[in-house]
């Protein structure tokens, strides 16, 4: 494996608690690889799954998802229904030749900056030793 | 637009001052809101995670219509809103004038740092040399002199705490923007007069003030101080009290008449405190204690200098205060400090623990043991310090202190790495609010919390393992050691700090227990007229609590100056109109900023350049210095009003920090908000100076950020906000006391109100209620307000009448109301408020309807009313409380039962004084005030019992006529069974709502398990339905006190009026449509719908989203199979455009092989 490779890994935070966590990260200094590609939606159940294949089949090495803790959720149930749809997700990545590790949610509140900043590295390291996404490399030739 | 206009001032910005000031933007008043520290949030910024989620969710109490007004991102974070103007480190220094018209004075504090220029890059922090602790951490770490208040708060300039600061002037040297305005010399122009007959004490004195910077003189007596004021103009003097002759009161009498605006600080030894807190009241400022510790006595004259010399006094013209001071909270070094906090390292506050579970907090939410930073494997927590005790002046419940150590014990077990044992040492566990007990049930037996119920004896460290050891007896007397890694001692609520010099300035006086005074049955009235009290100012309430009665003290500053026709305000409220740009192609403007070329090394701008204007809808870059500054923003406006973009994108720090900016630029640019953006392109940068290892260059980090915020504006279609028209009609369900005082408060604001009432009198259960705990009779009030609701023109009263049906939404309902001769009438109306009630529930436990001696409460109120039963003829009467209530399936408590037989356990006693009576209880739930009938009835001879769920008391029916009953329970002190003879046994059975199931399906209204109105929200939205419009009020809510259903019933009526006062109505620019020609009608959209803003409308055959109703939540957007459902601002073609974009910086070099993507 290539020890230079850096993945891309495009995140969706929720506008209310977890793009406020990577908002406080930013004012405390925390330190968060600069390989997340950040995109704020309203609601974690906004994500919709051809979001998350279409930035795969672009060469994103990973995805993460991530919205209010449950029970949180500005929008009453939306993460509910984000957990819903990325369970499935996940079960059907493999068929596009993706390992479903590569796609990731998770709930950060908005006062976990420390809990985001660890999440990020530690997604990072991960899908570094997952390597580059196969079924890219083959599609983009 | 013809908007009510007027003003109100609301003092404290914490939850409830958050929520009375948005309640009255809401209606369309101006509002000012200060607050006396530097942050906003009051408590709750401390505090990560609340009941019962055990997470956050303040954000819900945002706007929900017309959003766009108002901040769109964590409450914690900050809030803004058109008609608010928030001033921070801000007091009110005097009051004038009369409802509908006081001229009040706040005096804003310097923080001595220019928040317009400070950027928060914290260099000032690290040359700082001063270390002190925080106390936003509750002392648990320490900060500088020059410090951020709280770490999350934007904006978040630095300040400067003077007391603290040794004026080194190193942050003044290093600060890259020249923000800090440090002066010494302003302070010699403060002059100072030192009396005291000892030489000592005015050598030393002048001597420390001097170094201080300040202008010094002294003098040995009272008469040589009168010679000296009368000569020069003195800003402070100091005084002793005890002098020959003149002595410092006589003097301090003497220097206020001629010199009224002398501040005066008394010094006094310990045996005179009571004569300077008396001369408080003839005018001193404050009282400095005699031995001196100089850094505390500087620090006091230094927090007096910036309040009256530094301190910018500005006027404000407003209809009606509301009060929302909030609590401080007892501190356990006070008093004989039994429990050993700040000495036992192992003891600390609830508050303490709170901040270590924080993400913010010193060990970012990771739990350890203080002492050395290992985990934790046993915790305790021991209740009502500081509360329910006579002797430390606190005959009360604090209220919230169980419920606190309930989820703190749950967050503990939670967020602790390994298994830990919880334990709560308490007295009742006062498990009193909806859900409560079902709460504390699950912790005890799905979390494995332990609850004993115990006196603590004391806590020491154990000598063997330098534990805490706590020593406590149980309630059969065994007295048991048990150690423990972490002690937390649950604080509770007193007093906000300050609240005497706010009573007097306001002319309002306090209650017994140092809180301020509200009248029984208007709660949140003050003594001033005009003056209303919100939260828990007035006394101890939880979250849900202190919303409902901000909730209810906004309205009645609503009335005051609607009442007053107020037109106060020099603002008028207009839509602001914005240039027609749907037929332009886009034109933007990228502003860069960097950061006055700090990262220069990361930002090669020519290349930028090039990179970005590839794409043709960039018609400029420009690079700015400091864009968070005020000239860096001036800089930028001038730009824009030169190039006339139609689309602005701004790469910044912080973007949360800009929306408000964008807001006001788009009223001076005529471009509507939306079309402008803030994307962060600085937060990994900032932090790779600190880690070069990573190879990614933040150069692609910012080309992408700002290539993806491009992408989402340049596809933003700028469409007109759409609007729902209000039918500005209420229907009010229910006439008991909550339907009666929400529709007055509907009808006093011009709106006309239907008001149902199934049976054929108003009052509900006020009609065979005749008094209240503290002995008010309640027919008066009753009397009146029936024949208020009658009198009212506006108050349109159906008797023996039902709803059958309702439909529609927000706005425009129809609803068809059976009157009592069986006609029907259908009325069109734009709110319903449930205010149905409930009753006490009917039980056949312990022999009730067998024996006319066994008889609920409310037979009780009745009997002892008509004189059924006669008080003289009793020798003995037994009260069982929590008759099939607190246990499934009514696992509840209904909150009112323990008062009230407390009430008539006291009535026995006055009439009677010889009647034993006993209650037997599990845990008696006096929360609050009523805390102290408890303690007046133990007085009185009240016999208490307590008995154990699987252990209730036995009733055996008297094989005689006229002899007693027998009943028998057992002791838990004697450990052994009691049989008690009763003439009369009283159940208290709880109370059962009453909310007709035809009632809540026609309004879409959902019920909890035991019946009650399904809150939107039990701490933020606790009288929303989720279906906007609807909202829920008094028992039909959950059981509570005539004053709280007044305020839950105000509440509602308040969240009513914010739909009620505007002719058509939007939640918000970033809301659902729908593109009809790919709908296939599959109705996955409105199942998905959290807000039941959409619906299928068969005539039109089409899915019609309701424009005042959707919050853009997106989720119908991910169900549309067929991309037929549009969220605005984050279209289809938005988000796969940002997501191109992300991924084409990363690989230039490649052509991207996408899917097909549906064009929109």
């Amino acid at each position: 494996m290539d020890d230079n490779f850096e993945p891309t890994i495009l995140a969706f935070f929720c506008n209310w608690c977890t793009y406020t966590a990577a908002d406080l990260a930013g004012t405390s200094r925390l330190s968060y690889p600069p390989n997340i590609k950040i995109i704020r939606v309203m609601c974690s159940g906004m994500v919709d799954p051809k979001y998350v294949i279409k930035a795969l089949l672009e060469g994103a090495d990973g995805v993460l998802v991530s919205g209010c803790n449950p029970g949180d959720c500005h929008y009453i149930n939306g993460n509910f229904k984000a957990r819903r749809r990325i369970k499935l997700l996940k079960e059907i990545l493999p068929s596009f030749g993706f390992e479903p590790e590569r796609l990731r949610l998770t709930w950060i509140a908005a006062s976990d900056g420390v809990l985001l900043a660890e999440t990020l590295q530690e997604l990072v390291a991960q899908i570094k030793t997952l390597g580059p996404s196969q079924a890219r490399m083959q599609l983009v030739g | 637009m013809g908007k009510k206009m007027g003003k109100a001032l609301v003092v404290g910005a914490g939850i409830s001052g958050i929520r009375s000031a948005l309640d009255l933007a809401e209606n369309g008043y101006g509002v000012t809101l200060i607050d006396r520290e530097t942050y906003m949030g009051g408590i709750l910024s401390q505090l990560d995670d609340q009941f019962p989620s055990n997470h956050c969710g303040m954000c819900k109490m945002l706007p929900l219509v017309k959003r766009d007004q108002s901040s769109q991102f964590c409450l914690r974070k900050g809030l803004f809103h058109e008609n608010i103007d928030i001033r921070l480190n801000t007091e009110v220094v005097a009051i004038e004038g009369e409802p509908g018209k006081f001229s009040v004075s706040v005096r804003k504090k310097p923080t001595w740092v220019d928040p317009e220029r400070c950027v928060g890059c914290g260099a000032c922090e690290t040359v700082c040399p001063v270390e002190i602790p925080d106390a936003f951490n509750e002392g648990l770490t320490t900060r500088k002199a020059i410090y951020l208040p709280v770490p999350h708060t934007i904006p978040n300039p630095y300040v400067i705490d003077l007391a603290a600061c040794n004026h080194c002037g190193e942050c003044q040297k290093i600060c890259p923007t020249q923000a800090i305005e440090l002066s010494l010399e302003k302070r010699k122009e403060f002059y100072v007069l030192v009396v005291d007959d000892e030489l000592i004490v005015r050598d030393s004195l002048k001597a420390w003030l001097d170094e201080e910077g300040f202008s010094v003189d002294v003098a040995e007596s009272g008469p040589m101080a009168l010679k000296k004021l009368s000569k020069a103009s003195f800003n402070l003097m100091l005084t002793d009290i005890k002098m020959p002759g003149m002595d410092g009161v006589e003097l301090l009498e003497k220097a206020k008449e001629s010199f009224p605006d002398l501040c005066v600080l008394m010094m006094t030894a310990f045996a005179t405190v009571e004569t300077a807190v008396e001369a408080m009241k003839t005018g001193a400022q404050d009282y400095l204690m005699k031995p001196f510790d100089p850094e505390q006595m500087i620090a006091k004259i230094v927090q007096v200098y910036e309040e009256i010399e530094a301190g910018d006094v500005q006027s404000l013209e407003v209809g009606a205060i509301v009060l929302s001071g909030g609590t401080a909270y007892f501190d356990p070094t006070e008093s004989k400090n039994i429990y050993g906090y700040r000495t036992n390292p192992g003891v600390i506050t609830s508050r303490e623990l709170e901040r270590m579970l924080s993400g913010t907090g010193p060990t970012q939410g990771r739990l350890v043991k203080p002492q050395d930073g290992k985990n934790i494997e046993k915790i305790a927590w021991i209740q009502c310090v500081g509360s329910r005790n006579v002797q430390l002046d606190a005959d009360y419940c604090s209220s919230v202190c169980c419920m606190v150590a309930i989820k703190e014990a749950l967050l503990v077990i939670k967020k602790n790495p390994s298994p830990v044992e919880t334990t709560i040492f308490y007295m009742d566990m006062r498990t009193f609010g909806k859900t409560f007990q079902r709460y504390r049930d699950s912790a005890e037996q799905e979390h494995g919390v332990r609850f004993e119920r115990a006196r603590i004896h004391s806590i020491t460290a154990d000598t063997s393992t330098g534990k805490a050891l706590i020593r406590y007896a149980q309630i059969d007397g065994s007295i048991h050691n048990e150690t423990f890694d972490l002690v937390v001692l649950a604080i509770g609520q007193r007093p906000a700090r300050g609240i005497e010099v706010l009573s007097k300035l306001i002319e309002a006086p306090l209650n017994p227990w140092g809180f301020i005074q509200t009248e029984a049955l208007s709660p949140v009235t003050t003594d001033r007229s005009g003056v209303l009290a919100g939260g828990s100012f007035s006394g101890l309430k939880d979250i849900s609590e202190s919303v409902m009665y901000a909730s209810a003290a906004s309205l009645e500053a609503s009335r005051i100056i609607h009442a007053a026709g107020g037109s106060l305000s020099d603002e008028s409220f207009s839509e602001p109109a914005f240039q027609d740009i749907s037929k332009e192609e886009p034109k933007m403007l990228v502003a860069v900023c960097n950061c006055g070329n700090k990262y220069s090394e990361h930002l090669d701008e020519e290349a930028l350049t090039r990179q970005l204007q590839q794409d043709p809808c960039v018609d400029r870059v420009v690079f700015l210095g400091q864009c968070c500054t005020a000239t860096g923003w001036e800089e930028l406006t001038g730009i824009i009003k030169d190039r006339r973009p139609n689309r602005l994108l701004i790469g910044a720090c912080h973007p949360y920090l800009f929306i408000r900016k964008l807001r006001v630029l788009g009223q001076q640019i005529h471009l509507d908000a939306e079309m402008m953006d803030v994307v962060d392109i600085m937060s990994p940068i900032f932090t790779q100076t600190q880690n070069p290892t990573n190879q990614l260059s933040a150069v692609s980090y910012r080309l992408s950020a700002l290539k993806m915020g491009i992408s989402r504006l340049k596809n933003m279609d700028p469409l007109p906000t759409s609007m729902q028209p209000v039918t500005r009609r209420a229907l009010v369900v229910g006439g008991g006391i909550a339907g009666m005082h929400a529709a007055l408060a509907i009808a006093d604001h011009g709106y006309p109100v239907d008001l149902v009432e199934q049976s054929d009198k108003l009052g509900g259960n006020l009609l065979w209620l005749h008094q209240t705990i503290e002995g008010l009779s309640l027919e008066p009030y009753l009397n009146e307000t029936v024949q208020a609701s009658e009198n009212h023109p506006l108050v349109h009263i159906h008797l023996q009448s039902k709803i059958t049906a309702a439909f529609g939404d927000v706005g425009n309902f129809y609803t068809s109301i059976e009157n009592g001769d069986g006609s029907i009438e259908t009325i069109q109306h734009g709110v319903a408020i449930l205010a149905t009630g409930g009753n006490e529930a009917t039980t056949s436990a312990y022999g009730h309807g067998t024996s006319q001696a066994i008889m609920t409460q409310k037979e009780l109120e009745s009997g002892l009313a008509k004189g059924d039963v006669d008080p003289q003829k009793l020798d003995s009467v037994v009260m069982i409380q929590c008759v099939d209530s607190r246990q499934e399936p009514r696992n509840y408590c209904s909150r009112v039962c323990c008062p009230t037989s407390l009430k008539h356990a006291l009535t026995l006693k006055k009439a009677n004084p010889k009647i034993a009576v006993y209650i037997l209880y599990r845990d008696m739930m006096t929360v609050g005030f009523t805390e102290r009938y408890f303690t007046t009835a133990r007085k009185e001879g009240v016999i208490f019992i307590q008995y154990a769920l699987n252990n209730k008391p036995r009733v055996s029916a008297p094989t005689k006529t006229n002899t007693p009953l027998a009943v028998t329970v057992t002791d838990p002190i004697l450990n052994r069974p009691l049989e008690i003879e009763a003439d009369l046994l009283v159940l208290a059975t709880g109370m059962v709502p009453q909310l007709p199931a035809t009632l809540a399906e026609a309004f879409a209204v959902e019920k909890d398990q035991d019946g009650f109105f399904l809150e939107a929200e039990s701490k933020w939205r606790p009288v929303d339905a989720i279906k906007e419009g609807v909202f829920g009020c008094g028992i039909a809510l959950s059981p509570r006190s005539i004053p709280d259903t007044i305020a839950t019933a105000g509440a509602a009526a308040q969240r009513a009026l914010r739909i009620l006062t505007h002719e058509t109505l939007s939640a918000g620019k970033i809301i659902a449509s729908v593109r009809h020609s790919l709908c296939s009608l599959c109705e996955k959209c409105i199942d998905t719908c959290p807000y039941h803003a959409r619906h299928l409308d068969s005539n039109l055959e089409k899915i019609v989203v309701n424009p005042a109703m959707c919050q853009g939540c997106g989720n119908c957007a991910t169900a549309c199979p067929n991309s037929a459902s549009v969220i605005q601002g984050f279209s289809d073609h938005q988000v796969l455009d940002m997501i191109d974009a992300a991924m084409e910086s990363n690989w230039p070099s490649l052509s991207i092989v996408s899917p097909g993507e549906p064009k929109s």
